[in-house]
């Protein structure tokens, strides 16, 4: 499958889904006009990906700054198929990443890491400096 | 504005074969009566109606055109003919005055070698000596007469008429007959020779002048012709051709193909023309651009003023189901309310309302904001009202499940089929004054307190109210009952209140919940009312540059001390 790269708006996050490295990425900040259909296609290439390709590792990664919660539930429907997937015996690590201090997002990824019992949900502080 | 904007666009090329048909289709054939005809036609004569007066349409006369060869024509050709003319004559009357001088030194000679040949005295008396020698005279081809005379006067001798007149025609010469031993002349002779043949060489020699001259005039004429209607003429024609179209905003381009090749300087116009009008065209699109991007902006500026009329209409619906902010005033609560949604109307929904001894305050944050969400709010609203008046429910817990149930039923999420993925975060309290004891319940939202001992945070459950769901899987939450003492202030708040994009230190982050607890904890001492405006102005104030991202709703209450 082609690897799908969004450009970040002012309101939509930068979107990076590389199937091929099973690297997955999304970015920036997240409260667009319509969730569902930003989300939608997202979540139809990436269950399509899991349902075609063979148990390659998947890694996540979610690095957003703000988001909705409209946004939230998209995020919730792309975490479901992937627990799934983990469920099946497939290697899926969640990376959530946060900026050290910002306790919203973290907070959002300790709610999100209670849904997951297969996949491996991990929280990442990233350092005020860095990144 | 003409009636087929697509010609308008289009860029004919002047002289090329296709310039034969008409560019505006339905339009008058003025293009066409143009090129019929062979020259150039009288544009007012054509299509008078249609044509507007310009400062071409004269010009564009072939008459005009046409008179150049005629002034080059007129005014070179006679220097011309009138240098040939005078060299001709000039060479003539120099090879007739050379000849006349011939004539004469020939009849000089030739009279006086006869005068000599016959001298000695008494020549007169012997024809024998005379006859022979001036009858030689006649041998010459321009001869005319000869006479002679002897010493005393006499006519001896007479060939050929002598005219008694002068005649230009004749050259006379006269010799004395001398003899050596004599003084006198012992005669006289006299010779004439005719200058026809010189006349009719010079007459001839005019006539060829003449001839040459007309000769070169013819191909003067014909010459000038060609090359001014080659290089001149067409060209002109086609600029001007050219010119007319883009007088009326068509615009056309002058090219030359093969059949007419400017002269440079024409070429250097044409060009420096066809710059003209591809600027003349940019400009002219780049004000139609404008205009229709006026228009445009007139359109979208109404349907803008439309829809925020419409809009503003629907605030005043949704601010009117919204509870009187003094509902609460003698239930022994303080109560201060900020409701901001993003875009006139929003998702975000409060409600208080006194039932019987106890109070019960609601925030409710639906998905969505804008027209949207505040469809969602309506449909709380509804629901919330059915449930604590119909079924009479106490209990935030059981609130909330109800809610659920009915927000769900209300979007057909519960199994029937629906293309809604909407829901709310929901926090309820019910406020007991006669015991002093706040219940808490909620869903996606928290309780947020404010005491002596600092802030805290009571979490409600995860999910939110609403959405649709696998089965029949019901929501449910519990109870968090609280011992209010006097003091103690509680906040209800949507996350648009937390969620504020500002500059943390030296990284984009959201405010959060410990930064609006920090506010909150700060301005505790301050009446409701003014820790609102407090907190609202330090919201904006760590927004700075960055737009809000949600609605805000928040509902401040403080239990006031027993009366």
């Amino acid at each position: 499958m082609d690897r799908i790269q969004i450009p970040a708006t002012p309101r939509s996050p930068e979107v990076d889904f590389d199937f091929a490295a099973g690297r997955f990425r999304l970015s920036g900040e997240s409260y667009p006009e319509d969730a569902a259909a930003f989300f939608g296609p997202l979540l139809h290439a990436l269950r399509t990906h899991l349902a075609a390709s063979s148990s390659d590792p998947i890694v996540f990664e979610v690095a957003l700054v703000y988001f909705n919660s409209s946004s939230a539930k998209g995020l919730m429907n792309l975490f479901m198929p992937l627990e799934d997937a983990a469920g099946e015996g497939r290697g899926v690590t969640i990376r959530w990443v946060y900026a050290e201090g910002d306790e919203t997002i973290a907070e959002a990824g300790e709610d999100f890491a209670s849904d997951f019992s297969h996949a491996r949900f991990d929280l990442v502080e990233t350092s005020r400096a860095g990144n | 504005m003409t009636s087929d904007p697509a010609a308008d666009k289009a860029s004919p090329v002047i002289g090329s074969p296709a310039r034969k048909r008409s560019l505006r289709g339905g339009g008058p054939l003025r293009g066409d009566d143009f090129l019929d005809l062979a020259g150039f036609t009288d544009a007012s004569a054509s299509a008078p109606g249609t044509m507007r007066p310009g400062a071409l349409r004269g010009s564009a006369r072939g008459r005009d055109l046409d008179s150049l060869a005629h002034t080059l024509f007129l005014r070179i050709y006679p220097v011309i003919a009138i240098v040939v003319l005078v060299t001709q004559v000039g060479i003539a009357w120099v090879n007739y005055t050379d000849s006349l001088r011939l004539y004469t030194e020939r009849a000089n000679l030739l009279v006086t070698l006869t005068a000599q040949a016959i001298a000695r005295p008494g020549w007169s008396e012997r024809p024998d000596v005379y006859t022979t020698q001036i009858q030689a005279l006649t041998l010459d081809p321009a001869f005319r007469f000869v006479r002679a005379w002897n010493a005393e006067g006499g006519l001896v001798m007479s060939i050929g008429e002598m005219p008694s007149g002068r005649s230009i025609e004749l050259i006379r010469a006269s010799a004395a007959v001398t003899v050596a031993e004599r003084a006198e002349p012992v005669g006289r002779l006299t010779l004439g020779l005719s200058t026809e043949a010189l006349r009719s060489s010079a007459e001839k020699q005019a006539l060829l002048a003449v001839g040459a001259t007309l000769v070169l005039m013819l191909a003067f004429v014909l010459t000038l012709h060609a090359n001014v209607r080659k290089h001149v003429l067409a060209p002109l024609k086609r600029l001007l051709l050219a010119m007319r179209e883009v007088e009326h905003k068509r615009w056309s381009i002058v090219e030359f193909d093969g059949a007419v090749r400017a002269s440079n300087e024409i070429d250097v116009i044409s060009s420096a023309f066809n710059r003209m009008v591809e600027g003349l065209r940019a400009g002219d699109e780049a004000k139609q651009l404008l205009a229709d991007l006026e228009l445009a902006h007139a359109k979208l500026a109404d349907a803008n003023h439309q829809v925020m009329e419409s809009i503003g209409y629907a605030r005043r619906i949704q601010t009117s189901v919204l509870p009187d902010r003094m509902a609460l005033a003698g239930a022994g609560l303080d109560v201060a309310v900020l409701w901001e949604p993003l875009h006139q109307v929003g998702g975000d929904y409060f409600w208080l309302e006194r039932l019987g001894d106890v109070s019960i305050i609601v925030v409710a944050d639906c998905t969505g904001h804008g027209v949207p969400g505040a469809f969602i709010t309506l449909i709380v609203a509804t629901a919330l009202d059915r449930v604590l008046h119909e079924r009479g429910l106490r209990s935030p817990a059981e609130i909330l499940a109800a809610l659920d149930e009915m927000v769900r039923a209300q979007l057909r999420q519960d199994g029937r089929g629906s293309d809604s993925d909407d829901g709310l975060d929901c926090g309820v309290c019910i406020w007991d004054p006669e015991a002093r004891r706040l219940t808490f319940a909620g869903a996606g939202l928290s309780l947020t307190t404010v005491t002596d001992t600092g802030v805290s945070r009571i979490r409600g459950a995860k999910r939110g109210l609403g959405y649709p769901r696998h089965g029949s899987e019901r929501f449910s939450t519990g109870n968090v009952t609280l011992d209010v003492t006097p003091g103690d202030t509680f906040y209800l708040m949507t996350d648009g209140v937390t969620d504020q994009m500002g500059i943390h230190g030296t990284q984009r982050q959201l405010l959060g919940h410990r930064g609006v607890a920090d506010i909150l904890l700060r301005t505790r001492e301050e009446e409701l009312g003014l820790q609102i405006g407090t907190l609202e102005a330090e919201l904006a104030a760590y927004r700075g540059s960055e737009g809000r991202r949600d609605d805000m709703t928040l509902v401040a209450f403080r239990p006031t001390c027993r009366v």
